[in-house]
């Protein structure tokens, strides 16, 4: 715009200056015109010519007069009267020779009496010049012929002067035609310079009005930069500075006088930034680059005149001015902000140390106190197996009930530990809700009865009896829950109602609600009920006990599952908590359930059991043997190592801690070696159970991990699983239903059809054999990754669980350029896939 | 007109110099010319009288020029008013001109100066009558000077000129 503005102003500049020039020419050439013209009338070219016309009338009469004279006088005066004659003859030779009287000799009227007049004189002249006798004696008729040309002598006058005065009458027209543009041109110009001058000062009103503005913007500005609270310095691209603000004054402890002009660089910039700050200063000189100015806030570092560095936040801004470029920079003294922020820091390290501090502590301590409570519960079962009497037995009932409680109160705060940290996994499987729920019922019913209370369930709907999923945690929820109720219950009713919610072929919900008439809970301890460490009413505590970590726990387990967990209650009247989750239904398998059954259709498996605990051992050496398995015991793990290097085990039990060689180093060695047992199934066995470590152990090469202590029926579910599947080593897979969830494949053929099932199917097949083959050739790792990830996908479509699982733990492992793990997830993935395959197939 | 000049100059230097030393002589031929008041020249009662001779005596000037009067370049010759006051010894401010017709104008003396005005007494080489404006016509170089072309120069020149009188 103020280009625009600028070419305008010079536009209208130009014009005005032209407008000038051409009056200024204007008058030049009028003012040339009338000089020439008073020239004219300077050099006159015209003499007295009315004068000189009169006077030859004057002339003619005084020679009539004298000639009248002499005819009256007897001796006539002939001298006179020749003279006179003379002077009339030489005035009428003027008029007819004489240049000025050229333009008037044109006229016909005078030339034609001058003619005339000539005639006179030519015929006059011989009578005038005769003898003085002749002449006497011609006088009368001289006299007459004068008297006849008399009026010819008038008119030529009358003309001549009538000529002359209508030249002059012209001659004043003409001068004052050019008088009149001379004016004309005077007053142009004037217009010219008037409007020059309005607009001269129009501008110059402007520039006053401008002035103004600029001078007050000027004002504000050192009242704003007098005032503002942070520092403002501007300085030149020399780094010299111009202008030092109270604030900077204050903030750097230099007076305004003392820093205007010098060196900002020496001023500002601490001594171990000043030689970056001078690098950029020249940097910039030579070719402009600017790593600051302009670039926001940047937080540096400034020195006060005192030598004290403290924190700034910095921004620096250029503009163009007259004397070059200016930078203007705001700084800001962060001392304050930076202190706190690293109180908050410190503050923040000291939770966070303190957090780590009570991870660990419940770690050691989970670890501490179930080792030994595993051998005193691993004791009792054994003990249990012997001969007792009916005293000893109810003994050992009661320790092992007391040793039980004192186990899940440890799990419980574990299991916060680990859903805390964010690595609660779920372990899905195969189950019927009804027989959970029937199963719950009946056992709590005792307690129940107990206290005079009715304990009951049923489904309301279709029951949705089998599903895929965390069997323990959905009990562990419904125990809490159901346990809870009993306690706040007396002489009432507790009913647990099923419901499924949403279309069961499709991917429904299940709402369980537990109602009883207990003494219910008002609004605020409604609101606490699910914190941890909640003990509800303290009137009952004594009564009731507990840790009040029970809710919080199985809302952790809910949530975990994807659900939600609500209640309603009013005090006095008893209390709903409602349960959901969603559920995949699940085809029910032809025969399941009782782990004992199934594990003893199976052939006896060669264990070995790698723990350096004696009792630990021995217990878990006493339940496989229990189980009609053969065991094979190491101390510690470089004889594991050499154990697996010379034979086949169908599983391996490893401890983490050991003397001599731990768990992890044992597992990845024999997953290295090429031994027979390079693809043997690895569990860890650890009271170590954070959640960091279990994710490092299957990277590993392991393949699952038992908490211990060891139960029995965790044990006997483990080594089914395990020596039931794998393929590479043990015995041939047969159906299990974990390796494939039939349910997925069922779906896909309810939607797709069976043909196009069957295609599709048809097609993984081949592209995972592929893969199979392509994995175990030395893949790029990325490619690897992409592959195994890809085939997870299509796995996870066919419900082909361990399959998918295998495949993640190549990813996985690819991912992480973990080798030795990979090639063991690789080798145990042809097993896997080989039982996955038959599975598929037969579906 | 600067050859004009140099003629004029040339011929002016070429001419013999003095007239009359001494007493002034009394004319012999007919008066031309005669003049009177501030001189000191006399041969009259208080006049110089002049006739062709006494004129021709003097230092001779030619004027080429034009006027207004004629047509054409005109040749006058004459005798320089400068020379004639100073030959007269005429003093005062103005010199009052009559001609024959008692038609008179003032010529201030300042007018009287080299490269001026010339009491002329031949036009073309031949003496002038009076029907030729004669026998004397002051003349100015007007196409040497233009400041000899104005209204109050053409009407000093006065011609048929007879009498002059010296005043203050």
């Amino acid at each position: 715009m103020s280009q625009s503005k600028k070419t305008d102003f010079r536009n209208r500049l130009i014009m005005t200056i032209l407008l000038g020039f051409v009056g200024f020419l204007s008058i030049a050439f009028l003012t040339i015109n009338v000089a020439r013209d008073l020239r004219l009338l300077n050099s006159a070219t015209s003499d007295n010519v009315q004068w000189t016309l009169s006077q030859a009338e004057v002339e003619f009469l005084e020679f009539e007069i004298i000639l009248d004279a002499e005819l009256r006088d007897s001796v006539p005066d002939l001298v006179q009267l020749r003279r006179s004659f003379d002077i009339f003859y030489s005035r009428v030779q003027t008029l007819a020779q004489a240049s000025i009287y050229a333009p008037v000799r044109e006229v016909p009227e005078f030339s034609n009496n001058l003619t005339a007049i000539q005639a006179f004189l030519a015929q006059t002249v011989p009578t005038i010049d005769a003898p003085d006798e002749t002449l006497g004696a011609s006088l009368p008729a001289l006299s007459e012929a004068t008297r006849a040309v008399r009026s010819d002598v008038r008119k030529l006058a009358n003309s001549g002067l009538n000529f002359f005065a209508t030249n002059s009458d012209a001659r004043r027209e003409r001068v004052f035609d050019t008088l009149f543009q001379l004016a004309a041109g005077v007053a142009f110009l004037l217009a010219t310079l008037l409007i020059f001058s309005l607009y001269l000062g129009f501008l110059n009103r402007l520039n006053v009005r401008r002035r103004l503005n600029a001078i007050q913007t000027s004002k504000r500005l050192n009242v704003v930069t007098s005032t503002a609270l942070d520092a403002v310095i501007v300085c030149d691209d020399d780094g010299r500075v111009l202008d030092f603000n109270a604030a900077a004054v204050q903030m750097f402890g230099y007076s305004a006088e003392e820093a205007i002009g010098s060196d900002l660089g020496a001023l500002i910039v601490p001594d171990h930034h000043r030689a970056a700050h001078d690098a950029g200063m020249v940097r910039m000189r030579a070719n402009g680059e600017k790593r600051v100015v302009g670039k926001g806030r940047i937080k540096l570092e400034a020195k006060r005149a005192t030598g004290e560095i403290f924190p700034i936040e910095l921004a620096i801004q250029s503009a163009e001015v007259d004397e070059g470029e200016i930078f203007i920079s705001f700084l800001r003294d962060i001392s304050h902000r930076v202190a706190a922020e690293e109180n908050l820091v410190a503050a923040r390290d000291r939770a966070l140390a303190g957090e780590k501090a009570k991870t660990d502590f419940l770690a050691t301590m989970s670890h501490e106190i179930r080792t030994p409570l595993n051998g005193l519960l691993g004791n009792l079962s054994l003990l249990k197996d012997t001969e007792l009497d009916a005293k000893q037995s109810q003994y050992i009932k009661n320790m092992d009930t007391s040793g039980r409680l004192l186990m899940s109160h440890i799990s419980d705060v574990l299991d916060i530990t680990k859903y805390d940290a964010g690595k609660l996994q779920l372990r899905p499987v195969v189950m019927n809700l009804s027989t959970l729920l029937q199963d719950i019922v009946d056992s709590q019913s005792g307690a129940a009865a107990a206290h005079d209370t009715s304990l009951s369930w049923a489904w309301s709907g279709t029951p949705g009896d089998w599903i895929f999923a965390d069997k323990e945690r959905i009990q562990h929820v419904l125990m809490n829950i159901i346990g809870n109720a009993i306690k706040f219950t007396r002489s009432g009713e507790i009913i647990v109602n099923a419901q499924v919610v949403g279309d069961i072929t499709t991917s429904p919900d299940v709402e369980l609600t537990i109602t009883d008439t207990g003494i219910g809970m008002d609004a605020a301890l409604k609101s606490q009920i699910f914190d941890d460490f909640m003990t509800g009413d303290a009137s009952y505590d004594r009564d009731v006990g507990g840790t009040g970590l029970g809710l919080g726990i199985a809302l952790r387990f809910v949530k975990a599952m994807g659900g939600t967990i609500d209640v309603q209650s009013e005090e006095g009247k008893g209390s709903m908590f409602t349960v959901r989750f969603p559920i995949k239904p699940a085809v029910p398998p032809v025969s399941m359930d009782q782990t004992s059954q199934d594990a003893a259709k199976l052939p006896s498996a060669h264990i070995l059991l790698v723990e350096d605990n004696e009792i630990n051992r021995m217990v878990a050496r006493e339940m496989i043997y229990a189980q009609g398995h053969t065991v094979t015991e190491a101390h510690n793990g470089q004889i594991a190592v050499d154990l697996a290097a010379t034979q086949h085990f169908d599983l391996i039990l490893m401890d983490i801690s050991m003397p001599v060689m731990d768990g992890r180093t044992a597992t990845r060695a024999i997953r290295a070696s090429n031994g027979p047992c390079a693809n043997v199934p690895i569990v860890a066995l650890t009271a170590n159970a954070m959640v960091d470590e279990q994710e490092a152990f299957l990277e590993d090469g392991m393949n699952d991990i038992l908490t211990k202590p060891l139960s029995r029926a965790g044990l006997i579910n483990l080594i089914t699983y395990f020596t039931s599947e794998t393929g590479g080593c043990a015995t041939q897979a047969n159906t299990s239903a974990p390796l494939v969830i039939p349910v997925h494949l069922a779906e896909m053929k309810e939607a797709l059809g069976v043909v196009a099932t069957d295609t599709l199917l048809a097609q993984f097949i081949d592209e995972m054999d592929q893969a199979t083959v392509s994995l175990s050739t030395d893949l790029p790792l990325e490619k690897a990754a992409e592959m195994a990830h890809k085939m997870s996908g299509s796995a996870a479509t066919f419900g082909a669980t361990e399959l998918r699982k295998s495949l993640n733990k190549i990813e996985n492992s690819a991912k992480t350029a973990n080798i030795p793990a990979m090639h063991a997830a690789i080798q145990n993935l042809s097993g896997v896939w080989t039982a996955t395959k038959s599975l598929l197939r037969v579906q | 007109m600067l050859r004009n000049t140099l003629q004029a100059i040339s011929i002016t230097l070429c001419m013999t110099v003095p007239a009359w030393a001494g007493d002034m002589v009394t004319p012999t031929g007919e008066v031309m010319l005669s003049v009177s008041g501030n001189l000191n020249q006399t041969n009259a009662d208080g006049a110089a009288l002049l006739d062709l001779e006494m004129l021709q005596a003097l230092d001779q000037t030619i004027i080429e020029t034009s006027t207004i009067w004629t047509e054409g370049k005109q040749t006058f010759e004459g005798v320089s008013l400068a020379v004639l006051v100073e030959a007269l010894g005429i003093t005062g401010g103005t010199l009052r001109a009559t001609a024959i017709n008692d038609y008179t104008v003032e010529v201030p003396l300042t007018d009287a100066v080299e490269g001026g005005p010339i009491v002329a007494y031949r036009l073309n080489g031949e003496t002038m009558s009076v029907r030729d404006k004669g026998p004397l016509w002051l003349v100015y170089p007007y196409d040497d000077n233009s400041d000899y072309r104005t209204e109050v120069v053409y009407s000093r020149s006065i011609w048929q000129l007879d009498r002059i009188e010296a005043v203050d």
